[in-house]
């Protein structure tokens, strides 16, 4: 499965965490376009609200920007940017989820038509309409996660992020974030399957 | 579940990010961005915030040009990887397109704003005297602190006070250079050569058959001098006296 979090291959981090080390302000641009589609999208999936996702996003990058100035050289040429900056929007998206209204069960896109994907070859309206229910219906049954599985359960089975990865992301050991992402992955199927009967 | 179910949900909600997305972040933490623009006087600097365009200078020196930037608006300004919609406008304003581009003039005085303002309402093809300025913001005797403000205009080019020109239609000065002000005044279509050849024949006005008169630098008009419907006049009471009336568009003051 290709992950949908590829922007920044390890090589391009490891310029941008010795770009950041040497100036935050002149690099941190790069910083901004390498992440910003990872992060609004990890953030709309969290939040099932494209509205404020890029409110929350864009808080992400200004905290981040604050925290950099608050690390040494050292510390900031070492980030593992994409799992620090998906920490902060993890924190900040939990956070989100917990001022928010109670969401409804569904997902909050604005007329239940799906958007087009942003690969190439994007199917034409029919095939779009035919294939909506089965992605609404994970995307129904991911919305029922409980805050605890969910970001595990993305992580690993939509973004295909390392464990190491999470574990980093969130701040937990190995162990938990295989448990939280596999037994996210049973209650999804299990809801697809209940839908099915 | 099947992995193409899993894809399609991820196709699905994979969100495009919206074009002030950096922008909006750069508001946030408080730096200011700056790109290289083309102009009809060469590549200059163009920076910009929030509201809009905050600066053009002539490309040089990146490090000069940021020490110049903070000293005088107190932010830090850093080169910009990517265009956003501010910095396109201004680039297609530079390129002479008739877009319209935001300005940020908040560290500008309410004086230097609207003496600005008013500068920015001056035509391509146009010159205007201080004098003129002065008027129209309603402080007709403070010429000199017109030519100061517009001395402080931190958008040359994109505001153009190199349209502000002496009374007598001498160019006059400017933050570029006095030479770079008469090439843009002429790229424009002002066609200074037949505008000193009016002064040079000691007319301060043009006067049109159909009962109006105009300043020597209103659009080609100084192109026309001598030929049909249209002669020289010394003063204002030279029109006064041919019972000509002003301009409504370049609204001539008294020489």
């Amino acid at each position: 499965m290709p992950a949908a979090c590829a922007v920044a291959e390890p090589d391009a981090n490891a310029m941008l965490a010795e770009a950041l080390a040497h100036d935050v302000d002149r690099a941190f641009e790069d910083v901004v376009i390498a992440f910003r589609q990872p992060i609004v999208t990890f953030v709309a999936r969290m939040l099932r609200d494209d509205a404020r996702a890029e409110d929350v996003a864009q808080e992400v990058f200004v905290r981040a920007y604050r925290a950099l100035h608050g690390y040494t050289a050292e510390r900031r040429a070492e980030l593992r940017l994409r799992s620090w900056l998906l920490a902060i929007a993890h924190n900040l998206t939990r956070n989100a989820v917990r001022d928010a209204p109670p969401a409804s069960d569904s997902l909050e896109f604005d007329d239940g038509t799906p958007r087009a994907g942003l690969t190439d070859g994007q199917p034409g309206p029919e095939v779009v309409v035919l294939r909506a229910e089965a992605w609404q219906s994970v995307g129904d049954a991911v919305a029922q996660l409980s805050p605890a599985l969910r970001p595990a359960f993305v992580m690993r089975y939509v973004d295909d992020l390392s464990y190491d990865e999470i574990a980093e992301t969130l701040g937990q050991p190995v162990g938990t974030v295989k448990a939280s992402a596999h037994r996210g992955l049973l209650a999804v199927r299990a809801q697809l399957e209940m839908n099915d009967d | 579940m099947t992995e193409s179910n899993l894809r399609d949900y991820r196709d699905a909600t994979l969100r495009a990010v919206s074009p002030n997305f950096t922008a909006k972040v750069f508001a946030g933490i408080g730096v200011d961005r700056y790109t290289n623009c083309s102009s009809a006087i060469g590549d200059v600097y163009v920076a910009w915030s929030t509201p809009g365009v905050s600066a053009v200078r002539l490309a040089g020196d990146e490090r000069t040009f940021e020490a110049w930037y903070g000293e005088r608006f107190g932010r830090r300004a850093v080169p910009a990887i990517e265009d956003d919609p501010i910095s396109e406008a201004a680039r297609a304003k530079l390129r002479g397109e008739d877009v319209t581009v935001p300005i940020d003039l908040r560290d500008c005085s309410p004086f230097e704003q609207r003496v600005l303002h008013t500068a920015a309402e001056i035509h391509r093809g146009n010159a205007r005297p201080y004098r003129w300025l002065a008027r129209e913001i309603g402080a007709p005797d403070a010429t000199r602190a017109v030519g100061n403000a517009l001395g402080q205009n931190p958008v040359p080019l994109l505001i153009p006070c190199h349209r502000v020109i002496r009374t007598d239609c001498s160019v006059g000065g400017y933050v570029f250079g006095s030479e770079a002000k008469r090439t843009l005044l002429e790229g424009e279509g002002l066609d200074l050569g037949a505008v000193e050849n009016v002064i040079g024949h000691g007319f301060r006005y043009i006067g049109h058959e159909e009962g109006y008169f105009c300043l020597p630098t209103c659009g080609d008009i100084a192109t026309r001098v001598n030929t049909t419907g249209y002669f020289g006049l010394r003063s204002i009471e030279d029109a006064h006296a041919h019972g000509l009336s002003p301009c409504g568009t370049c609204r001539p003051i008294a020489a």
